[in-house]
């Protein structure tokens, strides 16, 4: 992965973290709107997308690579908000279509440690 | 002409996708000659191409109105969320269609015109443009526009293609509650239908969310969309009812317990209200991320 696409990552990434401020999971004791229920469903549909991608066995074996399993990044995942599973997500789909391994390891890797550094895990938990 | 795509991710390679550029099924031009036409002013093709859509629905349109409400004079231009929001705020549905040219045929097919986000410009010097298309010829390779001035600007298929393809190949079109797209994707209309509820239109956001049980009989959002709507509007019974259908199928739809309760709560209903939220806090795990939810329901119940 070379620098400027590095940075194309970061940028990209930075500005889907920035636009998806605005979501919020459920709003607290009441009635949950139709838009919350779609939001959990979308959830769930992006991280069964996950699942199915660190299943690859190119994949998996590349994370072995690092030093990571796929568990691992499950784990991470699973405590992600909407917003920042969405991050993933779009990061992902700009290199899975290419399908190069190390570019979509590299994507993940990169969500994860973005979202670590500025402290947006934090930014967003609303749990 | 206007501006504004957002942060429109562009290609620069020159061909299009098979899919992109195929008139699908359509053998013979198609073009909704009816289409009424509001002259832009300058700078003003968002509320004119807007307006163009919405009278096409059956919706009352003043072009003044509208462009007090998605024009931005310091931008000279408007924005795809606003034109979207002041479709709302005619109850209808906005719906973004596909990007391909098949999915605008079937659009028009079904007698809706389709409005389109253009850049005339270039990517490095963008000139943002919505138009309204109202044909297609496939038989002269011919797209056919409301567009600016001119009541019917008919453009080479692959200019026009070019031109879309540095909007993003974003399309709308306006739908009246209770019509369904022509190719729907399923999560997205509901996305639509669920915005026009939050938004406030309850009364369009329920015929179009019962659209939706008729389109997708059983569908589990489609049925908590109309549970949630009929709720909104107090039709208590219903809601419950329906409520109660889709809990027989899930009984695990925890969102939609949670609601059947404060239904309950309305019908002065209470002791059965706090049953239900027993019966989901019984089933939830303690580390479960929406646990809280239902605990605030508890409280929030119990307290009225």
């Amino acid at each position: 992965m070379t620098l400027s696409h590095l940075t194309r990552v970061v940028a990209r990434t930075v500005a889907v973290a920035i636009v998806a401020v605005g979501f919020a999971p459920y709003a607290g004791a009441a009635v949950i709107s139709p838009q919350e229920l779609i939001q959990d469903e979308v959830r769930a549909e992006r991280v069964a997308g996950l699942v199915a991608l660190l299943a690859r066995s190119d994949v998996a074996q590349q994370l072995e690579n690092y030093g990571v399993s796929a568990d691992q990044v499950m784990e991470r995942v699973d405590n992600m908000t909407d917003a920042e599973i969405l991050a993933l997500n779009n990061a992902i789909d700009q290199h899975v279509a290419g399908g190069d391994v190390l570019a979509i390891i590299g994507a993940v890797f990169l969500v994860l440690l973005i979202l670590e550094l500025v402290g947006v895990t934090n930014i967003f938990s609303s749990f | 002409m206007a501006l504004l795509g957002g942060a429109v991710v562009l290609s620069a390679c020159a061909g299009f996708d098979e899919n992109v550029r195929s008139y699908g099924v359509l053998q013979a031009p198609v073009e909704l000659e009816r289409t009424a036409f509001y002259p832009q002013e300058r700078y003003q093709c968002g509320p004119a191409a807007l307006a163009t859509v919405l009278d096409a629905s059956g919706a009352d349109v003043e072009l003044e109105a509208l462009t007090g409400q998605v024009y931005l004079p310091g931008r000279q231009g408007s924005l795809q969320v606003e034109l979207l929001a002041a479709a709302r705020a005619h109850e209808r549905v906005p719906y973004v269609i596909d990007g391909t040219l098949s999915a605008v045929v079937a659009e028009l097919d079904a007698g809706r015109p389709v409005l389109v986000l253009q850049n005339l410009g270039v990517d490095w010097f963008p000139q943002w443009h919505y138009a309204v298309i109202v044909g297609v010829d496939p038989l002269t390779d011919r797209i056919i526009l409301r567009s600016g001035t001119e009541r019917r600007r008919v453009t080479p298929t692959r200019t026009f293609l070019h031109t879309w393809r540095r909007g993003g190949f974003w399309a709308m079109v306006v739908l009246p509650p209770g019509e369904i797209p022509a190719l729907p994707d399923k999560v997205r209309y509901f996305e639509s239908v669920a915005a026009v509820e939050a938004t406030g239109h309850l009364e369009s956001a329920y015929a179009a969310w019962q659209a939706g049980v008729d389109r997708w009989p059983g569908d589990a959002t489609a049925l908590f969309g109309q549970a949630s709507a009929a709720y909104e509007l107090g039709h208590y019974a219903e809601a419950e009812a329906v409520y109660r259908q889709l809990l027989s199928t899930q009984p695990d739809l925890h969102p939609a317990r949670n609601n059947l309760a404060y239904v309950l709560l309305a019908q002065g209903r209470k002791a059965e209200a706090l049953a239900e939220i027993r019966w989901i806090l019984a089933r939830i795990a303690d580390g479960d991320r929406n646990r809280e939810i239902y605990e605030d329901s508890y409280r929030d119940i119990a307290g009225q």
